[in-house]
């Protein structure tokens, strides 16, 4: 009796499994063994781009939250580890932050105003997804993130590789370790620093300082916003471009990159820009009045302006010097060195 | 019976079988032939016997006895083999100077041989070291306009001159004297101190030049871990740019120490290796802050 029992409840078992595996076929997508399917595929349409091998990043979900805020708001932004950034400045008094493909965020007031209430202090992170372990992160990530911030604003955002874009804003502080930084209509300020990466400045206004270890460093139409506003400008291996620079206090570097400055010489400025193996190019107007240093190695120099030597020393070594001025002098200061390439100085036309 | 009938000796030697091969066979043909001497020997058989059944507890008790020896002699030996050394050396001075004899030796050796190391010591001090401290200070205090050409290096000490504001680098040179090769010995004191000066710093130079020190100590760890190879070529191109750049300043300067020009681009290039070395360690903080 036993022994049939035991016969059965085999046979029932196996016939489970068969009747289970039949129907999660379907499922796989394992076709009927019909031979009227059995014909050859239908063709691909001819347009149709094929697959990428590489494998496919998650893609993240789309968050988009906002937040009454002073208008003179500082919104800080700890950590960005990928994607496009844009922050544009508006006439609102709100945050808004918008995430395309990337993770959820939050907003953490940190200091609020004593008369209106209202938000001063404001950091953006990102929120751990519920039930994944493993250390916490700030970082927020997307495909494109958009901020819309009060024009009044000041940002400071820190990224690791990503692409950051500021528009209309009253004062930007942007640090990442790569990735190109773009920044135009900055009221009052600018701080950028890229580990490798380009950075540009656009029709901006107060103490700006630039910093790359291995990109260019482009900038227009820049100025101060107050008289002691300064701009400085440094990158080991790039080249420094200046057009429209109205700033008194000028320190540009390079190491190893060509430094080009096109613009007016300002009553008591002081304008130094260096190189040690690269060219320096200075067009001003031929009208300018100030005075004049050039140091230069094995290259050589060159001025379309008339230049007033009071020093010269060009004998054959390792330095070179012209120590003159330009028009009446003035009180303004130009020195210029690169240890082993030219310097031109030219008309401004 | 035979004529010539064996010595009871022989015959007892015979049966406890202690005789020579070669006699064996002869007793043994004999003891075949003569009655006499079969009798002997079955009579000492039946003696021997008697006694060993009488000796017998006595004879057994001896077999553990000999295994208890073999035992504790094994046992001291594997005891002594595991003793730490230093107790084996106790173990050997305490019997080697048990007697009088043996400690004077000793005694004496040692007199012997601290008397004839200060023989030794005391000639090369007088002669050769003594002299490096005073050749040194001699070139210290050597004027401005003096040529130096030794690299400097910032771990080693640095003294600054009272005369004048020139400083001078002195690296500790202390030397064995036994170890001392003649030729050197021979030579004029100017060559053999003449690696000690380093080098006359500017005003202010050897602050860029210790700074310079201590951050490549730091950013030697990091720039693996933080440069990509593309920014790390970059890095090392451009180190070797500013280096250049005050490898030629320096000469320069010291060509002509009123060169302001060089003065200038050498302090620069000074800024600018501070900044190169500063820009691994900015990165390194960036990525660190980031990562937390």
């Amino acid at each position: 009796m036993n022994k049939f029992i035991e016969i059965t409840f085999r046979w029932l078992t196996i016939a489970i499994i068969a009747l289970t595996a039949s129907l999660a076929m379907p499922a796989q997508g394992v076709r009927p063994t019909d031979k009227t399917h059995r014909t050859s595929p239908a063709p691909k349409p001819k347009n149709e781009p094929e697959p990428p091998s590489m494998p496919r990043i998650p893609r993240g979900e789309v968050s988009e939250r906002s937040i009454k805020v002073d208008p003179g708001v500082n919104v800080w932004i700890p950590c960005v580890s990928r994607g496009s950034v844009k922050i544009n400045g508006w006439n609102r008094n709100e945050v808004r932050v918008f995430v395309d493909g990337g993770n959820k965020f939050n907003y953490t007031v940190q200091e609020k105003s004593p008369q209106s209430g209202d938000p001063v202090w404001v950091k953006v992170s990102g929120v751990q997804p519920k039930g994944r372990f493993g250390p916490v992160s700030e970082c927020i990530w997307g495909d494109d993130i958009e901020i819309d911030v009060p024009a009044n604003a000041s940002v400071n955002l820190k990224g690791q590789e990503t692409t950051i874009r500021v528009d209309s804003v009253r004062k930007a502080e942007i640090k990442v370790v790569g990735g190109n930084i773009s920044l135009r209509n900055v009221a009052n300020g600018i701080g950028a620093y890229s580990g490798q990466g380009d950075i540009t400045v656009e029709a901006s206004r107060g103490s700006i300082s630039l910093e790359s270890t291995t990109g260019n460093i482009l900038v227009f139409e820049a100025g101060p916003s107050e008289i002691a506003d300064w701009f400085k400008a440094k990158t080991n291996g790039g080249t420094i471009s200046l057009q429209g620079l109205t700033h008194r206090q000028v320190e540009v570097n390079s190491i190893s990159g060509s430094v080009n400055f096109s613009g007016t010489i300002r009553t008591g400025g002081s304008y130094n820009l260096r190189t040690s193996r690269g060219s320096i190019r200075m067009a001003i107007p031929i009208a300018v009045s100030s005075k004049i240093s050039a140091t230069y190695g094995y290259g050589t120099f060159k001025s379309e302006i008339p230049i007033d030597i009071a020093t010269e020393n060009t004998s054959p070594g390792p330095i070179k010097t012209i120590v003159g001025t330009f028009g009446k002098g003035g009180d303004a200061i130009i020195r210029l060195a690169s240890n082993n390439g030219s310097i031109a100085i030219t008309k401004m036309l | 019976m035979k004529e010539n009938c064996l010595d009871i000796g022989i015959v007892q030697a015979f049966m406890d079988g202690e005789l020579p091969h070669d006699q064996i066979a002869g007793v043994s043909d004999h003891l075949a032939g003569c009655d006499s001497c079969a009798f002997m020997l079955s009579e000492a058989e039946d003696q021997s016997s008697l006694v060993f059944s009488a000796l017998d507890r006595e004879f057994n008790s001896l077999v553990p006895t000999q295994r208890l020896w073999n035992k504790i002699n094994h046992s001291i030996d594997i005891e002594r083999e595991s003793r730490p050394f230093w107790q084996k050396a106790q173990a050997f001075l305490a019997s080697a100077f048990a007697s009088p004899s043996m400690i004077g030796a000793a005694g004496l050796l040692i007199a012997v041989g601290a008397f004839s190391l200060v023989l030794l010591n005391r000639a090369p001090l007088s002669s050769d070291i003594a002299a490096l401290p005073t050749q040194s200070a001699t070139t210290g205090v050597a004027s401005s306009d003096q040529k130096v050409d030794v690299e400097p290096s910032s771990e080693s000490a640095v003294a600054r001159n009272p005369v004048g504001d020139m400083v001078i680098e002195l690296k500790p040179t202390f030397e064995q004297a036994a170890y001392r090769p003649k030729a050197v010995s021979k030579g004029p004191a100017v060559e053999r101190s003449a690696p000690a000066i380093a080098y006359a710093y500017m005003e202010g130079e050897e602050s860029y030049v210790r700074t310079i020190s201590s951050l490549a100590r730091t950013v030697e760890e990091q720039k693996d871990a933080v440069l990509r190879p593309s920014e790390r070529v970059a890095y090392e191109r451009d180190m070797a740019l500013v280096n250049d750049t005050i490898a030629k300043m320096r000469q320069e300067v010291k060509r002509n120490p009123r060169n302001d020009s060089a003065k200038q681009v050498l302090y620069s290039s000074y800024q600018n290796k501070i900044d190169l070395l500063n820009s691994v360690s900015q990165k390194e903080e960036l990525v660190a802050s980031l990562s937390k």
